[in-house]
């Protein structure tokens, strides 16, 4: 496989006058999962399809090792991209799926026999080569498309949140699978989601971007322990509290509900609820910021509408973001 | 705008502008020129024949759409709406009638109603149906009703179902969700089909010509014994340009209402509900179905029981003498070798339809917007009528391709291009609604886009191809007017061959021409149904 970086420089791009990206900078280097992670509508996708070539940005540049890829049309970039919605041919088995890359490249029968073959027994689906798109389920439709984006041998590869239609008790599974294949292989991967868990899981480094603009960019545990700021904070599931004019972002896990005058805040329970491993519990403060505290399952049910105390282990100091003015 | 992405309209484009709309704009042009401008044209109104040639194509057009519609709609809706047993067959039975040549159901409806119709003995009031203006509304509403009931058939279907379904919750009424969702639809749909109606009946030529002859005659009658008979080309051409200024405002409008329907329709298609929701409400929508079920039933049971049991003489005598010695040395041409040219030419000219769909197609996948805009150009063959276009054809293309031996080459083309405002919409109504990723995941494979277009977006819209196949073959096979025009014996056809031993008074052969072409036009469409439902597979 080849070691090439991907390189992201200035990007802008827009629908009509409305700026979808602005100023986006950033590498990938071979081998390293480069997750996106940001709310729907910040241009994720927008992002991706311009680095396939899907769709043409107003302005920066975009490299795969030495190689210009801005002005390429799509089927000369060697990007592979896998979505959300699979995208399999219909008409086509999973085998005449993933032999697509190859063919279009000229590879034997033999070579691309023996790259399904490989391919598939990695992804586990040998058992489904015969079938059609139509008579697979949602997980074995993302193998599949995984499985023919990497036949085609991208040299780089895109992945649009390709776990956002799976059934949420399979999603972990596929995803370990996907990060094991992609690390054998020497390709810069750039992966966006909104799930935070996913973002956290599968990146290498993490890259926040909110409203088209890279808000922040670091390693999943130094972008997670250390946010900078409520937006950031707030997207990574922190509670942004304000004591004494400043800003503090406090996990859920970290907050502990105390009898009512004492602790460093005091609210009232407005819902109690088993969340799994842990109870959830919502209180509404006097300014009216709704704060969310995770106990243990085994606490006792604390009844809506009683007035707390909430006391706190760890937090990180936060600051409002500056406001970008909005585009004339 | 990439000239690249919009090339593929160029073959479909040049074609109707060389074959449609320069030789009949020329035609029309120089007659103006010659005859005194357009105080000529304006002239012709004060000449009873021509007048009253263009009041028949209207009064014709407007009580055949009128009566198509009120019969039509109503069956759109069963289909459309109301699952039952045998609504798949029914809606593919349905425009059988449509499909089959003009003339067969001329010949149907004398099986029936004529002096020795089958229901004239049980029935004696009905023979009055044969002839005159009732006999042209029988044949205009038989053959265009199942088209009004398929267009609003496909106006309720694409109807959003989010829609209906929030509605129903919110408590809406039947009768207010029809009227706020499913209704406009519907009705959009019934009033293309309403204008294909009229436009196809003002236009007609075969009916009035043969049921009731020079007193009923349509601009298209009169504009071909103006030219074929009384040799008076300029005036042919004048009367031509009128129908072409009459017709023009329903050609956009059914153009504009077809768009309208594809742009409304949702998201989620409404799937049909069983027939008993509908409770008494049904009722008329079932007498309707059953009258025009039973009445195409009728007509194709006739023809071919009249092809097996003649009127008169013993059975299977007539096929003898179709394809005997006499029929040969009269027309010029035997039967088998006119079976083979209707094929022959019907293939050619569905063969060049499809090409020229297929090559649209990769536009309207490109550049969906600049594609759209030009749509308007395919509805142009409904302006240009059969007669308008042999004629022009004939006049400019003959002498330029070689006479009488370049005669099949304009049949066909004409068959080419009366097939293509039916044929073409479907293929790219199909490539319309297939989603973009697909094509992209190939393009990101590494597809260039000719070979996304041909390895990802057409297989799967091969049933739309297949419709425009079938649709564009039917039409070659029935086509009566232009090939009419055109013919000389070595290039006759089914339907001339029928319309041409009609005028010889050879009564008795009319059945087994009408049997034949009856069951060269079911083998067809059952071949292309059945074949492309195995390449779908």
């Amino acid at each position: 496989m080849s070691g090439s970086s991907l390189r992201v420089e200035r990007l802008v791009a827009a629908w009509g006058k409305s700026p979808v990206l602005r100023d986006i900078s950033f590498e990938v280097r071979a081998g390293e999962t480069l997750v996106i992670l940001g709310p729907n509508g910040s241009g994720k996708s927008t992002l991706l399809r311009c680095i396939a070539g899907l769709e043409t940005p107003v302005g920066g540049r975009i490299w795969l090792g030495e190689e210009e890829l801005t002005r390429l049309p799509t089927f000369r970039r060697g990007v592979g991209l896998v979505s959300q919605e699979p995208s399999l041919f219909l008409h086509r088995t999973v085998a005449e799926n993933i032999a697509y890359g190859p063919e279009l490249r000229g590879l034997s029968r033999e070579e691309t026999d023996a790259r399904i073959r490989e391919l598939a027994t990695r992804l586990g689906f040998s058992g489904l080569l015969d079938r059609r798109p139509g008579q697979l389920s949602g997980g074995e439709q993302a193998r599949v498309a995984l499985a023919r984006s990497l036949a085609a041998s991208p040299r780089a590869l895109l992945l649009d949140e390709p776990f956002a239609a799976i059934d949420p008790a399979f999603r972990s599974g596929l995803r370990a699978e996907f990060r094991s294949v992609l690390k054998d292989r020497e390709l810069p991967v750039i992966h966006v989601t909104h799930d935070r868990e996913e973002g956290l899981f599968l990146a290498d480094r993490l890259l926040l971007l909110f409203d088209g603009e890279v808000h922040a960019v670091g390693s999943p545990q130094e972008l997670f322990r250390t946010p900078r700021t409520v937006r950031w904070a707030r997207f990574l599931g922190y509670n942004v509290l304000s004591v004494a004019h400043e800003l503090h972002a406090v996990l859920p896990s970290d907050l502990s509900v105390v009898p009512p005058g004492t602790g460093r805040l005091r609210g009232k329970v407005t819902a109690f609820g088993l969340l799994g491993s842990t109870a959830g519990v919502s209180v509404r403060l006097p300014d009216g910021t709704l704060v969310e505290v995770h106990l243990p399952a085994s606490r006792n049910t604390i009844p809506v509408g009683e007035e707390v105390g909430l006391e706190w282990s760890r937090s990180t100091p936060v600051t409002e973001e500056t406001t970008r003015e909005p585009p004339s | 705008m990439r000239l690249r992405s919009v090339a593929g309209l160029f073959p479909l484009q040049l074609f109707l502008l060389g074959f449609a709309l320069l030789p009949a704009a020329l035609l029309v042009g120089e007659a103006v020129a010659s005859s005194g401008g357009a105080s000529a044209w304006w002239a012709l109104l004060g000449t009873p024949l021509d007048r009253a040639a263009i009041t028949d194509s209207l009064v014709q057009g407007a009580l055949s759409a009128l009566f198509a519609t009120a019969l039509g709609y109503p069956v759109g809706v069963l289909l459309g709406r109301w699952q039952f047993p045998g609504r798949s067959l029914a809606i593919a039975f349905l425009p059988v009638p449509f499909l089959l040549p003009s003339l067969l159901v001329l010949l149907g409806l004398a099986d029936l109603v004529g002096p020795t119709g089958l229901l004239v003995g049980a029935l004696p009031g009905v023979a009055w149906l044969d002839s005159g203006i009732p006999g042209i509304l029988l044949v205009n509403v038989l053959f265009n009703a199942p088209i009004v009931a398929l267009l609003t058939a496909t106006g309720v279907r694409n109807s959003p179902a989010e829609q209906e379904e929030a509605a129903e919750l919110l408590g809406a009424p039947p009768g207010r969700v029809y009227r706020e969702v499913w209704g406009p639809l519907s009705l959009l749909g019934a009033a293309a089909g309403a204008l294909l109606t009229f436009l196809f009946s003002a236009l007609s030529f075969a009916a009035p010509l043969i049921v009731c002859g020079p007193r009923c005659f349509t601009i298209e009658d009169r504009v071909y014994f103006l030219v074929q008979v009384l040799a008076e080309p300029h005036a042919a051409a004048l009367l031509a340009l009128w129908a072409v200024t009459l017709f023009a405002v329903p050609t956009v409008l059914y153009g504009f209402l077809l768009r309208s329907m594809r742009r409304r329709g949702g998201h989620r298609r409404a799937a049909p509900r069983p027939l008993s929701r509908g409770r008494w409400r049904v009722v008329p929508v079932l007498a309707a179905g059953g009258a025009l079920f039973g009445a195409e039933l009728l007509l194709l049971g006739t023809i071919l029981y009249r092809a097996v049991v003649p009127a008169s003489g013993p059975v299977g005598a007539s096929w003898g003498k179709l394809f005997g010695a006499s029929v040969s040395s009269r027309l010029g041409i035997s039967t088998g070798q006119v079976l083979l040219n209707t094929f022959l030419f019907a293939s050619l000219a569905a063969g060049i339809v499809l090409l020229l769909a297929i090559a649209a197609g990769l536009a309207y996948r490109r550049a969906p917007r600049a594609a759209a805009a030009t749509e308007n150009l395919l509805f142009l063959p409904l302006l240009v009528s059969p007669v308008l276009l042999a004629f022009s054809l004939a006049t400019f293309w003959r002498p330029l391709l070689g006479g009488a031996n370049s005669v099949w080459v304009l049949i066909v083309v004409s068959q080419a291009t009366a097939a293509l405002p039916l044929s073409v919409p479907p293929v790219l109504q199909a490539l319309t609604r297939l989603s973009r990723p697909a094509t992209e995941a190939a393009a990101t494979l590494g597809a260039r886009p000719l070979a996304a277009y041909f390895d990802v977006e057409l297989p799967r819209a091969l049933r739309g191809l297949g419709s425009g196949a079938l649709l564009a073959l039917a039409i070659g096979l029935g086509e009566f007017t232009a090939t009419y025009f055109l013919y000389l014996p070595r290039f006759t056809t089914l339907p001339v061959e029928l319309y041409l031993l009609q005028g010889a008074r050879q009564f008795s052969l009319l059945p087994a021409v009408g049997g034949l072409l009856l069951v060269v036009s079911l083998l067809a469409f059952l071949g292309v149904e059945l074949g492309g439902r195995w390449i779908v597979r």
